[in-house]
């Protein structure tokens, strides 16, 4: 995020009026908002973590064929094996890659030990590497220090880390982890308004961050609501309106994860993704199969599904919008 | 950071009653269970109760969800994507997990829970790797043999938390498969500090984590001795001291009295159960059954309902 804050955009708050109209044209749709950020070559963060990911977003980035990508994240599941298989990533910057805890992440292995189908170059950091990473970019800082990765072979094998002795004199020693800067942040949230207000329920992991460290930033959200909606719980905005450029309705944009208070992760669709993904072939059959716009896809889910995942999460997290907290 | 550890004074492996889902004799040793089962028993009695644990993906969530649910329901679950203080109703398919939510004290994000472990919040942290060494040095980023870091042999998942959990944690707990070729003389890539080339480093390096204070695995249990080194000090019902050697590269070290690890009772198997039941987790990776999406949501709704029911009794 490198705009600079200006004064004469923010909203008038007695008329609210500026509130819809100033940044309209922030509203699209989701193969435009990809078709306009995401080109080859691209650097990007993805938010969410094994819940809340931008599953939809990263299909569709699939779907429209970028290639030479940079990953720059902290753990990350599904959508990236998926990319990795089909060719669109070479390098990946984070913590921790697997497709969940039932399944490792068949094709990202594949690219890393046998180059298929081409090479994916890796560059560790711990999850608080990756939080200090996005951190620093956030903060337009060279570097964020920290005692974790210290005497580990982390900084080693990175070449952006560097290990020095305290400056101010205590003697300990630090790891200094640079910015990350992606060229586009996406972050799947449970609603946003026009101006790209986010807000997130349940947890956060570095959205936060990712948004305010990125040049550009994408919220998809599984519901578009009025500016005066999102005054009415501010607190729960953790994307403010000036680090966020283009905001997306996709419902079920996180499907199969997780999205805390909307729906319950489908875990039999990626048990059965972990299963095909072990062979080439068959990876490539389920890429033909579920590469598709998103409303297609949904419809290949089925509505009956959908509504049960539904069910599922009310069940556990009462609530399906932020104000229905108490059932 | 109020409320700190009551580590040490806490209790031996519960012998009180376990019974959240009302199985007969619930303090009696189990006569049916598995050797994953038991080391999921095993790591979860190395969480006190009134501890805050750190617990990260897999096996560590589940044993950390017994831990809450049997012997412990007095500690507080962590986890790296936000949530502290989570009561989930069953296994947890990954870091943020939505039944995380359920019942939590804070959701929040990653940044803010690992400047409070580097701080030293957190109690006890629990880990899984791929390779270990003698002074609990982990590797979980790659198996590199004869290759290259670039082009390993094996690619693991990379640190996630484990690298932090080890550096602040108050302890660290290990839970690992006993493999010979996992029990290495040299781990090949570090990627958490066990207690690093000699006893008092970890110290001149300013950690305020303690590091790696248990080792579990399916045949034994491990702890270090002030030297840092890793020492057998129980073995699971059937597994031999001679056998858990065969299983380590180096020349481990066995504590003076080897006693057989405590069996899992028949309640804490029925819990395991209970929190797992689709058994993601205890058939281990890759393990898809053959239900459909039907029965399977059926089945995890039902279950939740069994521990939801039993939360809410014993809550009020």
């Amino acid at each position: 995020m490198t705009h600079a804050i200006d004064a004469r955009e923010t909203p008038d708050r007695r008329a609210g009026i500026g509130d819809e109209t100033t940044d309209r044209e922030k509203v699209t749709d989701l193969v435009s908002a990809i078709e306009t950020y995401v080109t080859d070559g691209s650097s990007i963060a993805f938010g969410g973590m094994g819940g809340r990911d931008p599953e939809a977003a990263a299909r569709e980035i699939v779907r429209q064929g970028t290639t030479g990508l940079t990953v720059l994240d902290d753990a990350r599941t599904t959508l990236l094996d998926i990319m990795v298989g089909a060719g669109c990533v070479d390098e990946y910057v984070g913590s921790w890659v697997g497709t969940s805890l039932i399944s490792q992440g068949h094709n990202i292995r594949n690219a890393v030990e046998n180059g298929v189908p081409h090479h994916l170059e890796m560059r560790d950091v711990s999850n608080f590497g990756s939080s200090l990473m996005f951190l620093a970019g956030a903060m337009d800082l060279p570097f964020v220090p920290t005692r974790s990765m210290l005497e580990t072979d982390i900084p080693e094998y990175n070449d952006d880390l560097e290990v020095i002795e305290d400056p101010l004199g205590s003697g300990d020693p630090l790891v200094l982890v640079p910015p990350a800067r992606p060229d586009v942040a996406i972050i799947h949230v449970q609603r946003c308004d026009p101006m790209g207000n986010a807000q997130i329920l349940g947890n956060v992991v570095n959205d936060h961050l990712k948004a305010r460290a990125a040049e550009h930033t994408i919220v998809t959200c599984e519901e578009l609501v009025s500016t005066d909606e999102i005054r009415r719980q501010p607190e729960l905005t953790r994307i403010p309106f000036y680090t966020v450029d283009a905001v997306a309705e996709v419902p079920f944009g996180s499907h199969p994860w997780h999205c805390y208070g909307q729906y319950y992760a489908d875990l039999p669709f990626y048990r059965e993704y972990g299963l095909r993904s072990q062979d080439r072939e068959e990876f490539l059959e389920w890429l033909e199969e579920w590469i598709r716009p998103h409303d297609e896809y949904l419809e290949k889910v089925g509505a009956d599904r959908l509504e049960t995942l539904e069910h599922m999460e009310r069940t556990i997290n009462g609530a399906g919008s932020a104000e229905g907290a108490d059932e | 950071m109020s409320e700190r550890s009551t580590a040490g004074e806490a209790a031996e492996p519960s012998t009180e009653s376990v019974n959240p889902v009302r199985v007969d004799r619930p303090d009696e040793t189990a006569d049916d269970y598995t050797t994953t089962e038991l080391l999921a028993v095993a790591a979860a009695r190395e969480i006190d109760d009134g501890e805050t644990a750190f617990i990260g993906v897999g096996m560590s969530l589940m044993s950390g969800i017994l831990a809450k649910h049997t012997h412990a329901p007095d500690c507080q679950l962590v986890t790296e994507s936000g949530y502290i203080g989570s009561v989930p109703p069953g296994v947890v398919q990954s870091i943020s997990d939505t039944i995380l939510g359920v019942d939590a004290l804070v959701a929040t994000d990653q940044c803010e829970i690992f400047i409070d472990n580097q701080r030293g919040a957190f109690d006890v942290g629990i880990i899984g790797a791929g390779q270990i060494d003698s002074r609990g040095n982990t590797n979980s980023t790659a198996v590199i043999g004869d290759a290259t870091y670039d082009r390993p042999k094996v690619r693991l998942p990379g640190s996630g938390g484990s690298n932090d959990i080890m550096t602040s944690c108050g302890r660290t707990v290990v839970m690992m498969r006993q493999q010979r070729r996992a029990f290495t003389t040299e781990v090949d890539y570090v990627t958490a500090p066990g207690h690093l080339d000699h006893s008092g480093r970890r110290e001149e390096l300013g950690f305020v984590g303690g590091g790696p204070a248990a080792v579990v695995t399916d045949m034994a249990v491990f702890g270090f001795d002030d030297d840092g080194e890793m020492l057998l000090e129980t073995t699971h019902p059937g597994v031999s001291v001679d056998d858990v050697r065969d299983e380590v590269q180096w020349d481990l070290r066995v504590a003076d009295d080897v006693r057989t690890t405590p069996e899992p009772t028949r309640g804490e198997v029925a819990m395991l159960r209970a929190i797992d039941p689709a058994d993601v987790v205890l058939r281990g990776t890759d393990y898809v059954y053959e239900v459909g999406f039907e029965e399977w949501s059926n089945t995890v709704l039902d279950h939740w309902e069994q521990l939801r029911t039993v939360q809410n009794e014993t809550d009020d």
